[in-house]
């Protein structure tokens, strides 16, 4: 019982971390803006160094839904509606899902052991002896690139996953790519699209608000970097589901309100 | 004997020890994560199935075959990849900076049977049996929420799920469990073991484990559900 309260008062303790973190960065963000070169070289680093990882996995995401629709539109005889039915649901549930989960891990856990290595190096002591904050030299860089560049990505891999149904679509089904894409707009409307990048967004947002909160208190030397990376990713996924749900379950509820039912 | 002892292809001692790593440590993650993914796809093939076939009963069967083929066993699979992945990498990186491994090697053990062999017993394993109960807790959790939230009860839902899904649903899940399982202790102790001297090589190693393991089973997924499709 008392670890039970105490694994709560843990988790309480992470979300707190993470929310003063957080306004902390808004706060430099409002008052103390970095340079505009800063990010520009960071959106570039990310970007550079996960578009073929994300573009791999966005495709294969699309070619795996396609596959499970396949099986159950045949069974109905459906299957002109397969590009429509598949891309909508990896485009608002599914493939920003996934593909944020392999973002954590690749832009996650690279951003932590950077930050987590300046931090038990004392590069960032450093930077503070200097008369720098390095909350707006360091972090708020990061923060905006890996925002920016991730929610690029993310919609990027949401585009591939529509060639990766294509594809699958007209090497196992038969659907050729013109019949795929013409039933896309029938499903997909504004609401799904606008669902998928808020969901983007809300990941990008959360991912790199996360890895730099961990990489920036690092505590205890090499080791430290390792437990740094670690717990990044596997906070980072879970911060992830839980905001995956939040963002259904309030677009869900500002549907019923707009449309009044 | 001692020498018997040391040479042993499987050692049970270390790959316990894993196993309550793996699967012990990693259980309520994992379990906390399917549900919410659960109710995530509740939610969303709701609202799908009212814009293509004007209602939503069809919605818990649907649902339980999205959770049986690919959601539960591919989410756990990430996890892992990330948190189970990420430590082994971590850990045998670290042990090669050190010259651990070295050491082990001078002293006759061969580090593949006392570091890989039991990890990727121990993955395996506790894969397969973290898939069942992530399997089991994301059915449960989705039949609450499309008793809550659409207003089927679990008898309806259970009745849908049975025109939708077999009992070789599962065993196809647990299939792709254990290819999960034995990919994600490979790719680390791969990295692990050339890693690079110093901390940041270690750094690196354990993000090009989590990075090439997770899209090793995305691909690993969608070769094994490509395989499957001919099962049905």
């Amino acid at each position: 019982m008392t670890r039970a309260i105490q694994g709560f008062i843990k988790v309480c303790d992470e979300v707190g971390n993470a929310f003063l973190f957080f306004t902390e960065i808004i706060k430099t963000l409002l008052f103390r803006p970095c340079r505009k070169s800063l990010v520009l070289e960071q959106i570039w680093h990310v970007t550079v160094e996960s578009f073929a990882t994300t573009a791999m996995a966005g495709f294969f995401v699309g070619a795996i839904m396609a596959v499970q629709f396949t099986m159950q539109m045949k069974e109905f005889g459906a299957l002109g509606y397969l590009g429509g039915l598949a891309t909508s649901g990896t485009f608002r549930e599914v493939g920003p899902l996934l593909i944020a989960f392999m973002l954590s891990g690749k832009i996650g856990a690279f951003t932590s052991a950077e930050l987590g290595t300046m931090r038990v190096t004392e590069q960032i002591d450093a930077i503070r002896c200097l008369g720098a904050n390095p909350m707006q030299e360091i972090i708020l860089p990061r923060f905006l690139g890996i925002i920016i560049s991730s929610f690029f990505l993310l919609f990027l891999g949401l585009v591939m996953s529509v060639f990766g149904g294509m594809f699958l679509g007209y090497f196992l089904a038969g659907v050729n790519p013109e019949e795929y894409v013409r039933h896309i707009p029938t499903i997909i409307t504004g609401p799904s699209i606008a669902t998928g990048l808020v969901k983007c967004f809300t990941f990008a947002v959360v991912l790199a608000t996360i890895c730099t909160q961990k990489g920036f208190y690092t505590v205890g030397g090499a080791k430290g970097v390792g437990r740094a990376v670690v717990s990044t990713a596997v906070t980072t996924m879970i911060a992830i589901v839980v905001m995956d749900w939040l963002t259904s379950f309030l677009g869900e509820v500002l549907l019923h309100m707009v449309t009044g039912s | 004997m001692a020498a018997k002892s040391r040479n042993r292809i499987i050692r049970w001692k270390e790959t316990l020890e894993q196993l309550h790593f793996i699967a012990n440590g990693s259980l309520s993650i994992i379990v906390f994560c399917v549900c919410f993914a659960a109710i995530v796809t509740i939610i969303e093939s709701s609202f799908h199935m009212k814009i293509v076939i004007q209602n939503d009963s069809m919605v818990p069967g649907f649902a339980a075959m999205l959770i049986l083929r690919e959601l539960a066993v591919v989410v756990t699979a990430l996890l892992l990849t990330s948190r189970v992945g990420a430590g082994i990498a971590a850990e045998v990186g670290t042990m090669k900076v050190t010259e651990q491994i070295d050491a082990l090697k001078m002293l006759g053990i061969p580090p593949s049977t006392y570091l890989v062999i039991p990890r990727l017993i121990a993955c395996t394993l506790g894969t397969v049996m973290l898939v069942v109960v992530a399997n089991m807790a994301c059915l449960f959790s989705a039949m609450a929420v499309s008793n809550s939230y659409l207003g089927y009860p679990p008898a309806i839902f259970l009745t849908a799920m049975r025109r939708f899904v077999q009992f070789q649903d599962l065993i196809l899940a647990i299939v792709k469990a254990a290819v999960f399982g034995a990919v994600i202790p490979l790719i680390s102790c791969y990295f692990g073991f050339r890693c690079e001297s110093g901390a940041e090589g270690v750094g690196r190693a354990t993000t090009n484990s989590v990075v090439v393991g997770s899209i090793a089973v995305i691909v690993l997924d969608f070769i094994l559900s490509y395989a499957f499709s001919y099962l049905y």
